[in-house]
């Protein structure tokens, strides 16, 4: 470890910890998780870069999105969302999640996914190789490091807007909004 | 036709036709009140398995085709000449008013089956005893399966209409 | 004791796939339950029909994740059929060894999917570490890891490469070896049998009434193979068994699998030998503007979970007029599953779950 490495540690210990242990959420998307076994297994071994399944959204801190999202899914996913405690990551994994890749005319997948919930990188391809997935976490690292994965601040601030955006789509959702927008907009002023 | 089963069936039920089906296939074109009966009377005749449950739309008769297929569980090759044969069964629907009678007394199996037709087709199967929603969360206008529901309008109606977040806002 | 609902999945531990069961349950005995399934419906059977023939062939793979080449392959048939397409012989024997592979490959991702859902992540890592070495033959023959798009109406795309054979023989042989650690660490351990026995019984009858297929009708001791029953491809030219199991419990259903991926190996190895010469692709017309005469098809083969049908309808234009798939999981996971869960464990759902092998998106489409 160089004397730039100790300092990170030094200065903002929390994050350096969070950024190399990302617990990512169980949850299978679309057809992209079969690539993920593969991944988090003894040939491609995640657990080198820190990440390892995790069986509860509220113990994870990384969200990867494998593939298409149908309206039935996008509810679970925006719920497995907002469990998750801060801070936390998202990831798109697949051209499904960019542009609705090629069921870009079904009328039961949603195209566009960072309409609904935040993303902070994608992964292109159909189906993108597990190379592509460590590719993904070590560019996350620096976008954590300088903090600009900040998707779930996006979130918050622009909480009403998303949730509108969901409502459009899920029509009435059954669970109240998780945050008041008073109250997100003061968490945010108090933490720049 | 010179075939055992059609025959019979012929001599059993009034409004059967009979069709030389797909490769060996005997495709057995029935009213649509006559569904039940003829899959009972095949399946004592040992047509015990009923691969799939299946629907056609074809627009231009305004019509439905309901499509039965009938096999049997074996554990030798199927004799394709001379042999057992499997069975189409086939009864429209009119795309007004468009229901029929359920299967499930008959075959367990075609309680998803028709609850993913009555879903995707909109047919409504008289007796079924669960119609709920099988695969999806909307509701939409016209069942998607049918021909005159126009997936990309409807994307560019529901999908694209939801703005992209503005995140300077 | 009070009756209680339980939302099992979509994210859930016990849950491999995007499915999800909603559960009644008194205590741990469950009293029913419903399968809840369409996180996974794209309509793709709507989809194919806005597409070319040959466009469709990146959709069909898609529908299942986990062996994507049995579903080219059945709408490959189902396009010959109805265009009336041969094959060339050879293409037939490569046909029939791609698919082996397949199923080799499928069926290891099933024992990872089971062994990591009880906990023996030995057994689980060893799995999914041989498919991928079945996965590396893949890429070299189709470039694909996961999608290959191999087979194609008259044919497969392109030959052997040089020297593949003895690189898929050499594989086969190394991952062939390591049976008897599978058996000892994992079917023949009394953690994982006395787990898996006696375990969501299906009886004949009951598997019969229901359309089940497969792994769950074999471990009933019903020799019923589509391969053998309506041979396709060059299953009948080479001599292999169905291999069944008696109690038609998880423990039986895993070994069928088990059995059915060695006879797989097996059988690879007498294809390859009687490989004769010759083309592997007949040409078929421009197929950017390929009309198919109107007519009906209705064709099946065994997958990796049971047997796979396709009705496909052509009304005579460059597009399916109606493509329907009878996927195996259809009948297990929505019919099968749900009265075999009655009476059990909430603790067994998972491992009844996986012994049938139910792959969400084959269900949903
Ligand atoms: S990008 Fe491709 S592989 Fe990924 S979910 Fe979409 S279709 Fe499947």
């Amino acid at each position: 470890m160089d004397r730039n490495q100790l300092m990170k540690w030094i200065k903002a210990p929390t994050k350096m910890a969070h950024k190399y242990s990302l617990n990512a959420v169980y949850f299978c998307t679309g057809c992209g998780v079969i690539e993920v076994p593969p991944t988090i297994t003894s040939r491609w071994d995640a657990e080198r870069f820190g990440v390892v399944p995790t069986a509860t959204a509220r113990q994870a801190n990384l969200f990867l999105i494998t593939g298409y999202v149908s309206v039935k899914t996008l509810r679970a996913i925006i719920r497995t969302y907002e469990q998750m405690p801060e801070p936390k990551y998202t990831v798109g994994f697949g051209s499904c999640t960019i542009n609705g890749g090629m069921y870009w005319d079904s009328y039961n997948t949603i195209n566009q996914l960072d309409k609904y919930i935040p993303i902070d990188g994608y992964i292109a391809g159909c189906m993108p190789r597990p190379e592509a997935i460590f590719v993904a976490v070590t560019h996350l690292w620096t976008l954590i490091d300088k903090d600009m994965a900040d998707g779930y601040k996006r979130y918050r601030k622009n909480y009403a807007a998303y949730r509108a955006n969901q409502e459009m789509i899920l029509g009435e959702m059954e669970w109240p909004p998780i945050f008041q927008t008073e109250v997100a907009t003061a968490i945010t002023e108090r933490e720049g | 036709m010179t075939n055992p089963l059609g025959t019979r069936l012929d001599a059993t039920f009034k409004g059967v036709e009979l069709r030389s089906g797909v490769d060996g296939r005997l495709a057995v074109v029935v009213p649509r009140e006559a569904i039940v009966p003829v899959l009972t009377f095949l399946k004592e005749d040992g047509y015990d398995y009923l691969q799939l449950i299946s629907c056609v739309d074809w627009i231009d008769r305004g019509e439905f085709e309901l499509v039965y297929l009938l096999s049997f569980y074996t554990e030798d090759e199927v004799g394709r000449d001379g042999g057992k044969q499997e069975v189409l069964l086939k009864a429209t629907v009119p795309r007004e008013q468009a229901s029929a009678p359920t299967a499930t007394g008959v075959f367990a199996i075609a309680e998803p089956h028709e609850r993913e037709i009555h879903e995707l087709y909109g047919i409504h199967f008289e007796g079924h005893p669960r119609l709920t929603p099988l695969f999806l969360d909307r509701d939409y206008e016209i069942p998607p399966f049918r021909k005159d529901f126009d997936t990309k309008q409807y994307v560019a109606d529901v999908f694209d209409r939801v703005p992209p977040i503005d995140e300077e806002g | 004791m009070r009756e209680l609902e339980l939302y099992f999945g979509p994210q859930h531990l016990g849950m491999v796939g995007n499915f999800s069961i909603t559960l009644k349950v008194e205590g741990d005995r469950i009293l029913e339950a419903t399968a809840n399934p369409g996180y996974l419906h794209r309509g793709f059977e709507k989809l194919m029909e806005g597409r070319s023939w040959i466009k469709n062939f990146p959709m069909v793979c898609r529908i299942n994740l986990v062996d994507p080449d049995h579903m080219e392959m059945i709408y490959a048939m189902g396009v010959e059929k109805l265009a009336g397409i041969e094959v060339p012989e050879r293409a037939q024997f490569v046909r029939s060894i791609y698919l082996e592979l397949a199923r080799v490959s499928s069926h290891l991702f099933g024992l990872w999917a089971y062994a990591n859902m009880l906990g023996f992540d030995t057994v689980s890592n060893w799995a999914m570490y041989h498919r991928d070495l079945v996965l590396d033959l893949f890429e070299e023959l189709t470039g694909g890891r996961v999608y290959h798009i191999y087979v194609w109406p008259g044919g497969v795309r392109r030959d052997f490469p040089e020297g593949f054979t003895d690189r898929m023989v050499s594989t086969l042989h190394s991952i062939g070896g390591c049976v008897p650690d599978y058996d000892t660490t994992f079917f023949n351990n009394k953690l994982f049998s006395e787990r898996a026995r006696g375990v969501g019984v299906v009886s004949r009858e009951e598997a019969l009434a229901m359309g089940g297929v497969g792994q769950v009708i074999r471990a009933t001791g019903m020799k019923y193979d589509v391969r053998k029953v309506d041979p396709y491809a060059a299953y009948d030219r080479v001599p292999w068994e169905v291999h069944t199991r008696d109690d038609g419990d998880a423990y039986s259903r895993i070994c069928v699998v088990r059995d059915e991926m060695i006879e797989s190996v097996h059988m690879i190895f007498n294809l390859i030998d009687a490989m004769p010469e010759g083309d592997v692709y007949n040409r078929v017309p421009n197929p950017l503007k390929w009309k198919i005469p109107a007519g009906e098809a209705y064709v099946r083969c065994e997958s990796s979970r049971g047997e796979l049908g396709l009705y496909l309808v052509s009304d005579g234009g460059e597009k399916p007029h109606r493509v329907h798939f009878r996927t195996p999981s259809y009948a297990h996971g929505l019919a099968i599953l749900e009265k075999t869960l009655v009476g059990a464990n909430i603790a067994d759902v998972g491992n009844i779950m996986m012994s049938m092998y139910v792959v969400a998106p084959e269900i949903d489409r």
